[in-house]
């Protein structure tokens, strides 16, 4: 025994299953918010909702009075996602957007698309959550579809040819954004981001009661629901998706090239720091500026932590923006990276190489590191077979 | 990519001008141009059609008039204007040149 609810479709009244109301309330409201803009928006959606309601009379008789879920879905399904790039000269870009907006093949005999065909693009993020580092590993993980343990273990066997994953990972570590926002997250594996339908929901109050469940059962009803509906919607929001990236793929033609740029004024800016702090550490005295022997050493090693990170914030927040601006072609962004990481790797090459050279110190430091790497894990050895 | 994926920009483009052939013909009501296009390989839903009509109403290549139905409330039934007939006829000469262009290019 399902509830049902009584709508006025165009002047005529249906009653629905609560749940195909629910359906057709959320394809209504993202038709209108896909309209927005559109001077004939009003008159566009109440032709849809006259639409809408003649097919539901057609499925309708003098039994059956009531439109189950099943075939709101797919009555929707008929109805097709709204497609405006008329623009209305609110949007620019929609023009272009036209000639790649894919319309033709969404006819009810073509619906089956091959998945991940028309998702949402997929970048390369860290990603923290469950990490054991820096998340890059779980960052790759997601990219590939593959299990995050197994990029792990790939790092570690990396590790024993001449230390290159640590190398690779730190690289990786500063150059890829972090994925912070949950859309963030959702493009890092790919998905579309059909929490943020659930977001929008849960703030209407729609599921009002969804917090205190009196039982078990309820909950997994609720769930079972929201599943559902979850699933008529995750192709309207796919499509969302896809429509947002290719429009803001335009955006900074000139990124690919700020990209690597602005990775090496920012990786630059954090060797100078790491040189600042050792020889703060060693000769308390930073370019020249000695310290005064009131100021504790860690309040020192603070203000240059503070002053370090104002230097580098414009630097990273430019940086993200260059990643936004570079995510259309899905062939791009791992490219970008590669290039990204080799240009960082050169630099630094280039300077331990100038700094070996011209710094008697720093050179022996160099020559040291396979001796003191041996040590390290003679220790960690020892401490191991201790224990 | 598959052929259908590919010609999806060339069908699209198109849509407009097959949807003024379909109301030049008789004064038509949206089910009625769906149904015209359901066995083509133009096949479209009202989600892109309505859009699309609302936007060649606004440019005057179309209008509509309300008419009663037998059954249910009354439909907009469409029509072409002045220009919408002119638009129609260019891009017909246009399609012409169009096909003929295909058809010699490459011929010895």
């Amino acid at each position: 025994m399902n509830k049902v609810i009584t709508i006025n479709l165009g002047g005529t009244a249906y009653q629905l299953e609560e749940g195909g109301y629910d359906t057709l309330r959320t394809y209504l409201e993202t038709a209108a918010a896909r309209l927005q803009g559109n001077p004939d928006r009003d008159e566009i959606m109440s032709d849809i909702e006259q639409a809408i309601g003649e097919k539901f009379r057609a499925l309708l008789g003098s039994h059956k009075t009531v439109v189950i879920t099943r075939e709101v879905a797919a009555v929707l399904d008929e109805m097709g996602p709204i497609e405006d790039d008329s623009g209305a000269g609110a949007d620019p870009r929609a023009g272009e957007a036209k000639a790649r907006a894919e319309t033709g093949e969404s006819g009810p005999a073509q619906t089956e698309r091959p998945p991940g065909q028309m998702g949402a693009p997929k970048r390369f993020y860290r990603i923290k959550d469950g990490a054991m580092l820096a998340g890059v590993c779980n960052g790759i993980a997601a990219y590939f579809n593959i299990d995050p343990t197994l990029v792990r273990l790939a790092f570690i066997l990396l590790l024993m040819v001449w230390g290159t994953g640590v190398l690779v990972y730190f690289v990786l570590a500063i150059v890829v954004p972090k994925a912070r926002s949950p859309e963030e997250k959702a493009a890092a594996c790919g998905e579309p981001f059909t929490a943020q339908e659930f977001i929008r929901r849960a703030k209407e109050g729609y599921y009002g009661a969804m917090k205190d469940f009196p039982d078990r059962k309820a909950r997994r009803e609720w769930k079972r629901r929201f599943k559902q509906e979850m699933r008529a919607n995750r192709d309207q929001w796919r499509h969302n998706w896809h429509r947002y990236w290719s429009e803001s793929g335009d955006v900074h033609p000139r990124a690919g090239i700020a990209l690597p740029l602005l990775s090496v004024l920012h990786g630059a800016a954090a060797i100078l720091w790491g040189c600042a702090l050792i020889s703060l550490l060693a000769t308390g005295a930073v370019f020249g500026i000695v310290l005064s022997s009131i100021v504790p050493i860690w309040i020192a090693v603070l203000v240059m932590l503070i002053a370090y990170k104002i230097f580098v914030w414009p630097l990273k927040a430019a940086r993200r923006v260059c990643y936004y601006g570079y995510g259309r072609p899905r062939w791009a962004s791992p490219f970008v990276f590669m290039l990204d990481a080799l240009i960082w790797l050169a630099v630094m090459a280039v300077l331990l190489w100038l700094g070996s050279r011209y710094l008697p110190q720093l050179g022996e430091a160099i020559r040291n590191i396979p001796s003191v790497a041996h040590d390290a894990v003679h220790q960690i050895r020892q401490w191991w077979t201790g224990k | 990519m598959s052929v259908n994926e590919k010609f999806s920009a060339i069908r699209k483009g198109l849509l407009e001008f097959l949807v003024l052939k379909i109301i030049a013909a008789e004064k038509v009501y949206v089910a009625d141009i769906l149904k015209q296009f359901s066995a083509t390989e133009f096949t479209t839903q009202e989600g892109t059609l309505y859009p699309l009509l609302s936007k060649m109403r606004r440019e005057g290549l179309v209008d509509y008039e309300w008419k009663e139905s037998e059954a249910g409330p009354p439909r907009k039934y469409y029509q072409l204007t002045a220009k919408g007939r002119d638009q129609l006829r260019e891009t017909l000469d246009y399609w012409g040149k169009i096909s003929g262009t295909v058809k010699n290019l490459g011929q010895k």
